[in-house]
């Protein structure tokens, strides 16, 4: 098929998993056969935000023909261990989680008491049964007076509920600041958001038939950070639990969590000896799956009369929740705010104070992005009004800032590396795209249509691949670093490698098929990738921070190149001729420059002993090896993505008209999923920015917790968007591939925020904060209005 | 919360205001009311079952009255607890004026300031007005036919007179006036019960 001559990588080889998955084929959790003596689980949930659990009459529910049996967080406390995160920060207060609520509740739909029941219909039955009494308890629901002292204290020992505090500063930090010729101040303010997969989580642990096993599917992210934690909790080695991930209908870093589910699933499982079940409705999914962003950044930039940025300052809170989420802890969101916002800019001199504050409210996590979409809002945000200020182009602002290819390598003010890079290409580029030029030069202010337009920027960078010095510099110690890969020469010459990543829709059973063909010299017809199952697959980090590019495919590369160096002398043993004459491609080893060969499936023959051919002297048998790769601190991918929008200023409604990104992820492994990682994240960013919002009120009460209020884009809001690659391979990472999953919807909130405040401007609305939901754009414009007047 | 709402019903002030003290009447208007019970001199307790297709739900409301203006109106403070469904707590202001015109006419308003919890607030609150709303229009429905059958002579109906009712009397019947309250509790429930279908 003449793939080989140009190899697979960087070729839009169509998704394997589409032909099954379009069809209709996929196998989720919830399309597991049912198994006999399966038991159903139901979760009574908190009301509540804050509450003491006075007692919990479980009879009448216990009376229900069909119920197995109840079992509050005082029964199960003999079950599982709190799930406790640990967080190597000094500013870290630690705190635990009761699988199952004890005495007290700190966030509504948190669990009261699980039902065990012959059937899910029975055990919703059940729920309505049980009778909870609680003593209502004053809550602290809202991150800016959650942290005041008067506020009611999520837990006792958390003074102020401050859960997490770090600062930093560089050398000479107030010197730098005193040096510019003007400050300027900025309150920027994100909405809560979740990841909201179009498939919730859902469990099923099924035990063995010799009594001390358990295999628990589940829709997640991460199969071995949850066996471990499994083991962990419930007090059983590892070797007795085997976790499986089928088909994930989306995970967005809302599945890179460890649940308490899923140690009640498998708990239970092993008590009664029963298989298990547990699927989540929406409502479940959105009170209880973790929220994200609800940060608030303080920023000061000194800045120089040419717009020169020449000291920073940061103050950022993040709402951590109730409860520090596993394995993330409620860290993830304030390091990350505060380490990534320096992005693409020389900007040297940086100091920043950040807290996570603890409330009433469902735990945060890692949400695709994490806090790159709000910091990057932030700084975005100050570019423009430095721009605003002084009168310069805002994309001018940006380029006296920004850092040139030829001054690359950078190590930017918090210490990271950015080895390669193309930043000031891809604005230059994205500004032609989207027309840049061509729009400032049209009259401002209101349009013919009655319509203001405005243009926003984004430029930023993208942390990926993170590696085990990058997780344990952001304190955290359950998160390994590193991946891995077995691959496996079958006695028939073809390829399994299995991986320790889980896909949850990236399409990893093509792209490492890509990469190890072009490794091995043989076609991805050959090549079967086995992920999501820790019974298959070595240990490893998993997949979620735009990371599985870049252990995933070094670790391919790695194992290709373990096995592929004993195929080579296996084949330079049968051929009789020296190792470095061996080369491989088209499945068979070739003897350089002579037209003699061996195929795949005679060396696999050889090395497992089924054919006359001996191993070469102390080969052992087999054709297999299982690598590890752990990458660098970060590997940094870069775009830039320019919105274009109109504002209706009588509706508030928002269109975005044009849309431009150009990206750099290194080496592309397949442009085609690389695009789709970039549109899918844009959709997540429009609907951040315009029309998501979990709602809480001063109680902690969830008043959205469905899909008619919490409102997703639709294909009828998102743009078609001009999509360019500039390929810079990393070169401190084995492969060259940077992340590329989150991307998207970094660049899509800050450029559309942007593109409505740059619209509004001239009306002197200060669009510093979202969501920017028609109704809260129409008051801005009527409140600007009336101040004017 | 607030939801504000009045209904007219066809008959004089002092026979709205008795006939919403009948807990017979009350009873039979309210769809889904099972019980109305007194548990002390100013506290009462109702249940009323909410069902929509397979699904129900029991609400049990306990209310506490104050500011009792017979038979212009009263403020009621309470709690209504659905279980799994949640809960509602708050304030139902409740007021009866006359409508003139050639026939005798009652306006029967109502300002409630309801915070609600659990499963009922995750619905949200427009929602919820619209079905408490259609829940009232109802009631009231079933107000004036309960009332034409009870009271064909509504003619008979006196003038009103504050001072003839013994206080705890008034007591006991203003309880039975927690309607308003409940409509809301209940309507939450249907509406929290036809979600959860949905979803």
């Amino acid at each position: 098929m003449g793939k080989q001559a140009k190899g697979y990588i960087g070729r839009s080889v169509l998704r394997r998993e589409d032909d099954y998955l379009l069809r209709g084929k996929g196998q989720f959790v919830d399309d597991l056969p049912v198994l006999s003596g399966q038991i159903f689980l139901g979760f009574v949930m908190s009301p509540y935000a804050h509450a003491n659990i006075l007692g919990i009459d479980t009879s009448a529910a216990l009376a229900l023909p069909g119920v197995v049996a109840v079992l509050t967080g005082e029964d199960f406390a003999s079950l599982s261990a709190p799930m406790l995160t640990e967080i190597g920060f000094d500013g870290y207060k630690s705190n635990s989680r009761p699988v199952i609520a004890r005495q007290k509740v700190r966030f509504v739909g948190e669990h009261v008491a699980v039902i065990l029941a012959e059937s899910e219909y029975i055990a919703r039955d059940a729920i309505e049964l049980i009778e909870v009494d609680y003593e209502a308890l004053p809550a602290a629901a809202k991150l800016e007076t959650a942290f005041a002292d008067d506020a009611p204290l999520v837990h006792d020992h958390i003074e102020n509920n401050v859960m997490f505090r770090a600062a930093f500063s560089t050398e000479k930090f107030d010197e730098a600041f005193a040096s510019g010729d003007l400050v300027i101040k900025e309150r920027f303010r994100t909405g809560r958001v979740a990841g909201t997969p179009i498939e919730p989580r859902g469990c099923v642990a099924v035990p063995d038939h010799v009594g001390d096993s358990i295999t628990l599917y589940t829709s997640s992210q991460i199969p071995h950070i949850v066996r471990t934690g499994i083991a962990k909790h419930i007090g059983c080695p590892e070797s007795r639990i085997r976790v499986v991930i089928p088909e994930v209908g989306g995970g967005f870093g809302t599945k890179a969590q460890f649940y308490p589910e899923e140690i009640i699933v498998a708990a239970l499982a092993m008590k009664y000896r029963r298989p298990v079940k547990w699927i989540q409705d929406r409502r479940e999914e959105i009170i209880t799956n973790i929220h994200a962003r609800d940060h608030i950044y303080d920023l000061e930039a000194s800045v120089t009369s040419d717009g020169i940025i020449k000291a920073l300052r940061l103050n950022l809170l993040t709402n951590a929740g109730a409860y520090s989420s596993y394995p993330f802890g409620c860290t993830l969101e304030p390091t990350g705010g505060a380490r990534m916002l320096v992005g693409p800019y020389k900007i040297k001199h940086y100091t920043y104070e950040a807290r996570a504050i603890a409330t009433h409210t469902c735990p945060s996590g890692a949400y695709r992005g994490v806090a790159q979409p709000s910091c990057f809002m932030a700084i975005e945000g100050m570019m423009d009004r430095i721009g605003r200020k002084l009168g310069i182009d805002p994309a001018e602002v940006r380029l006296r800032n920004i850092i040139p290819t030829k001054e690359l390598p950078w190590v930017n003010a918090v210490g990271v590396r950015y080895d390669t890079g193309s930043y000031e290409e891809c604005l230059r580029l994205a500004m032609e795209r989207i027309g840049y030029s061509e729009f400032r030069q049209q009259p401002r202010g209101i349009g013919p249509d009655g319509k203001y337009r405005g243009i926003g920027i984004c430029c930023f960078t993208e942390i990926s691949g993170t590696g085990a010095p990058g997780w344990r510099a952001r304190g955290l110690i359950r998160v390994p670093g590193f991946d891995s890969a077995l691959l496996r020469v079958e006695p028939t010459g073809k390829l399994t490698i299995h991986i320790s990543h889980a896909n949850s829709g990236q399409g990893h059973l093509t792209t490492f098929a890509q990469i190890l063909a072009d490794q091995m010299g043989t076609d991805v017809e050959n090549i079967t990738v086995i992920e999501g199952d820790t019974g298959a697959t070595p240990y490893g980090t998993n997949t979620f921070a735009s990371r599985s590019a870049v252990t995933g495919g070094g670790a391919v590369i790695r194992a290709s190149e373990k096995v592929a160096g004993k195929m080579r002398r296996i084949a330079a043993h049968m051929l009789e001729c020296g190792e470095m004459d061996i080369e491989l491609r088209e499945s068979k080893a070739f003897v350089t420059g002579a037209d003699r060969s061996v195929t795949f499936e005679e060396i696999a023959q050889t090395a497992y002993s089924m054919n006359s051919f001996t191993l070469p002297e102390g080969e052992e048998y087999g054709l297999e090896s299982t690598n590890y790769y752990d990458p660098p601190l970060a590997t940094m991918a870069n775009a830039v993505h320019i919105a274009q929008v109109a504002v209706d200023p009588k509706l508030g409604s928002v269109a975005i008209e044009k849309y431009a990104v150009v990206h750099d992820c290194g080496r592309v492994i397949n442009p085609m999923i690389v695009d789709g990682q970039i549109q899918g994240g844009i959709a997540q960013g429009i609907g951040e920015v315009l029309m998501e919002e979990i709602v809480y009120d001063d109680e902690g009460q969830i008043l959205n917790a469905n899909f008619l209020e919490y409102q997703l884009p639709t294909a009828l809001d998102i743009p078609n968007c001009s999509i360019d690659h500039i390929e810079s391979p990393t070169i401190d990472a084995v492969g060259g591939f940077k992340g590329v999953g989150e991307g998207g919807v970094i660049g899509a909130v800050p450029s559309v925020t942007n593109a409505v405040a740059d619209a509004l401007s001239i009306l002197n609305v200060n669009v510093n904060s979202i969501p920017l939901r028609p109704a809260y754009v129409a008051t801005a414009i009527r409140t600007a209005a009336s101040g004017a007047n | 919360m607030k939801i504000e709402g009045q209904n007219c019903v066809n008959a004089p002030k002092q026979v709205v205001w008795e006939s919403l003290n009948d807990p017979e009447i009350l009873r039979k208007a309210l769809p889904g009311c099972e019980e109305l019970r007194q548990i002390a001199p100013d506290a009462f307790e109702a249940k009323v079952r909410a069902k929509i297709g397979p699904v129900s739900a029991r609400f049990t409301g306990s209310v506490q009255l104050c500011d009792i203006d017979p038979p212009h109106g009263y403020v009621i403070v309470g709690e209504g607890k659905g279980g799994a469904a949640g809960f509602a707590k708050g304030s139902a202001r409740v007021a009866l004026t006359v409508q003139d015109g050639q026939s005798p006419q009652t306006i029967v308003s109502y300002q409630v300031d309801v915070q609600i919890g659990g499963k009922l607030a995750q619905i949200g609150a427009r929602l919820i007005e619209g079905a408490a709303k259609s829940i009232a229009d109802e009631f009231f429905r079933g107000l004036t036919a309960a009332i034409e059958a009870d009271r064909p002579e509504t003619s008979k109906a006196e003038a009103p007179s504050e001072s003839a009712a013994p206080e705890s009397d008034v007591v006991q019947k203003a309880a039975a006036l927690m309607p308003p309250w409940l409509f809301g509790i209940a309507a939450c429930g249907t509406v929290a019960l036809l979600l959860w279908l949905a979803v």
